[in-house]
């Protein structure tokens, strides 16, 4: 635009400068991480900030033989595809009702739903398991996704039902004249409309599930491997001594969501403004 | 148009599934909370007394709770202080860099992708006394003397939490702002410059009314989100050095789970909801009131 017609100032390299030194900050955690995970011990602890001298993945392979990462590795990624499933058949149908049938009774529901936002899930944990107990989603994988599920209810909701409101009825009313059920009309018609939300709300949950700590950690049986991250938090306890193979861990960890976050980069940045726009 | 009162069985069927889910594993377990905050309820047996408003005095009589509490503020205002301030000077930042906008935004906010439990794990390596890069900085540039047992020294466990916190949200917040920046209108900002203001009196006069909305929302989020931090405690100093850097969520964890007293945790998690819905309120209100005056 006109901007760009400008002669670079001062100010601009001035300005470029202080970007890159805070864009180093902010990424040399990660970097750290990343090259650490390639050195032994014994070169993490001489120069931690020395970059790996040669391709070096015995942290990978003790890893997996010293620990059973590779079932924590299926289990998170089992929870977080069946739980996005389920959250993409459920939440916004719901939203749908409420937003396209609106009446006392749904916009008071819509409230009760965001009134959920407020609850921290350490308040209710304890009665939480106790009552999944009685159920038997206690000490297995449907637990924990049960309870993404339904924590995931509230942000989705908001989120489905900003976007509703920009997308015009009369399709919806055309495909109905047609004669499709409402059912019909909102599953073929109105949710591929849906789609840059749909991609915002998988990515934002998807990420807070894969990374979620306290919940698996607690509901998944003990004695055996749970998920990614509650693996390394038990490595951090239990190697105190080899950090070599917690970064392991810890890249395996980072990777997915870093392979996704370029992939998808627009949908994160859509759904953390419509999230924020009414949250 | 609205037909008069008659069950809607469309919406009904839409709305159920997430209405169950919700209410079954959100609602019913945090009402079952407000009545185990009443009793002495230790998680295991199925022998629950109820014992009025003990927990309640507990908390307001005993010392630990007064200090989780100090805690929980000390980092809550610290993170939200500095988040926002570092946010939006990051989103000022990548609003006016020439080159590679759009690589330095992913670069500020690819930490949020990373877990509480990773990006902790990696911060406690770095702050270590003896093979930290802090202290291996510090030392390279001559300021040997600043090294620090920089999570052990209890004057600054709490700070150095707080600093993994703001590096693992500020990006978040800044997308947000990003967004508010980019709202604002280019003319009214050439207008100003043509009669003669200042960059300062340009963001001063025009850029912060026009973005004080998303920094009232960013304000609480991140208040909220300093209220339930638990992962990065949990691994970097599980609470300690002594309790300095037991929060309200992680006392509440640590009776519940070690000490078998769930009755009296999830008192302090009333207490946490308290005061959220306290923080929420007064951002309706800040919200409201800027509506009022545009």
């Amino acid at each position: 635009m006109e901007r760009a017609k400008k002669r670079v100032r001062g100010r601009d390299i001035i300005l470029f400068a202080v970007t890159v030194f805070l864009g180093i900050l902010f990424i040399y955690p990660i970097f750290f991480a990343l090259i650490s995970a390639f050195k032994s011990n014994g070169d993490i602890l001489k120069n931690p900030a020395a970059l790996p001298t040669s391709l070096y993945v015995q942290n990978f392979k003790d890893l997996f033989e010293q620990s059973d990462f590779a079932t924590a590795i299926l289990n998170s990624v089992l929870i977080t595809v069946i739980s996005e499933v389920l959250i993409v058949c459920v939440i916004p149908l719901a939203a749908y009702g409420i937003e396209r049938r609106k009446s006392r009774t749904t916009s008071l529901i819509y409230t009760y739903f965001l009134a959920g936002m407020m609850i921290p899930f350490h308040l209710y944990m304890f009665p939480l398991f106790k009552e999944m107990k009685t159920f038997h989603l206690f000490g297995n994988m449907s637990g924990v996704i049960v309870c993404c599920v339904s924590g995931a209810v509230p942000f989705g909701c908001l989120l489905y039902s900003s976007f509703l409101k920009g997308i015009p009825l009369e399709i919806e009313e055309a495909a109905m004249i047609d004669g499709c059920t409402p059912f019909q009309t909102f599953w073929k018609v109105t949710f591929p409309l849906l789609g840059p939300c749909t991609g915002s709300m998988i990515i934002l949950n998807g990420l807070s599930i894969w990374n979620d700590y306290l919940m698996p950690y607690l509901v998944l049986p003990s004695g055996k491997a749970k998920t990614i991250t509650v693996e390394i938090a038990a490595f951090v306890g239990q190697y105190t001594a080899r950090w070599d193979i917690v970064f392991a861990g810890t890249i395996i960890s980072i990777v997915p969501a870093l392979v996704i976050f370029c992939a998808f980069q627009k949908y994160f940045v859509k759904g953390v403004t419509a999230g924020a726009a009414k949250g | 148009m609205k037909k008069a009162k008659k069950f809607d069985s469309v919406a009904f069927t839409f709305i159920a599934p997430a209405f169950i889910l919700f209410t079954l594993f959100v609602i019913v377990p945090t009402i079952a909370s407000v009545y185990y905050s009443f009793t002495s309820w230790d998680g295991i047996s199925s022998d629950i007394k109820f014992i009025g408003f003990a927990n309640y005095r507990e908390i307001f009589t005993s010392a630990r709770f007064g200090n989780a509490l100090k805690n929980t503020a000390i980092l809550t205002v610290f993170i939200s202080v500095f988040e926002n301030a570092i946010a939006l000077g990051l989103a000022l930042i990548v609003d006016n860099v020439r080159w590679g906008k759009n690589f330095f935004r992913s670069a500020f906010y690819i930490p949020v992708l990373i877990s509480g439990i990773v990006s902790g794990f990696i911060w406690k390596i770095m702050y270590n006394y003896n093979f930290g890069t802090l202290n291996a900085m510090l030392q390279g540039v001559g300021l040997g003397d600043f090294k620090q047992d920089w999570l052990g020294n209890a004057a600054l466990t709490l700070p150095m939490i707080g600093v993994v916190l703001i590096w693992k949200g500020a990006g978040y917040y800044m997308i947000i702002y990003l967004a508010s920046l980019q709202g604002v209108p280019v003319e009214l900002i050439e207008a100003a410059e043509i009669d003669g203001a200042s960059a300062w009196q340009r963001f001063k006069a025009i850029t912060v009314p026009l973005i004080s909305g998303a920094f009232t929302i960013n304000f609480t989020l991140s208040l909220i989100k300093g209220l339930k931090v638990f992962d990065e405690i949990n691994v970097m100093t599980d609470g300690g050095p002594g309790f300095t850097s037991e929060t309200l969520v992680y006392l509440l964890y640590k009776v519940g789970f070690n000490e078998g007293r769930q009755g009296f945790g999830t008192a302090v998690g009333i207490m946490l909801l308290f005061i959220i819905v306290i923080l929420n309120a007064i951002q309706q209100k800040f919200l409201k009131s800027r509506e009022v005056q545009l």
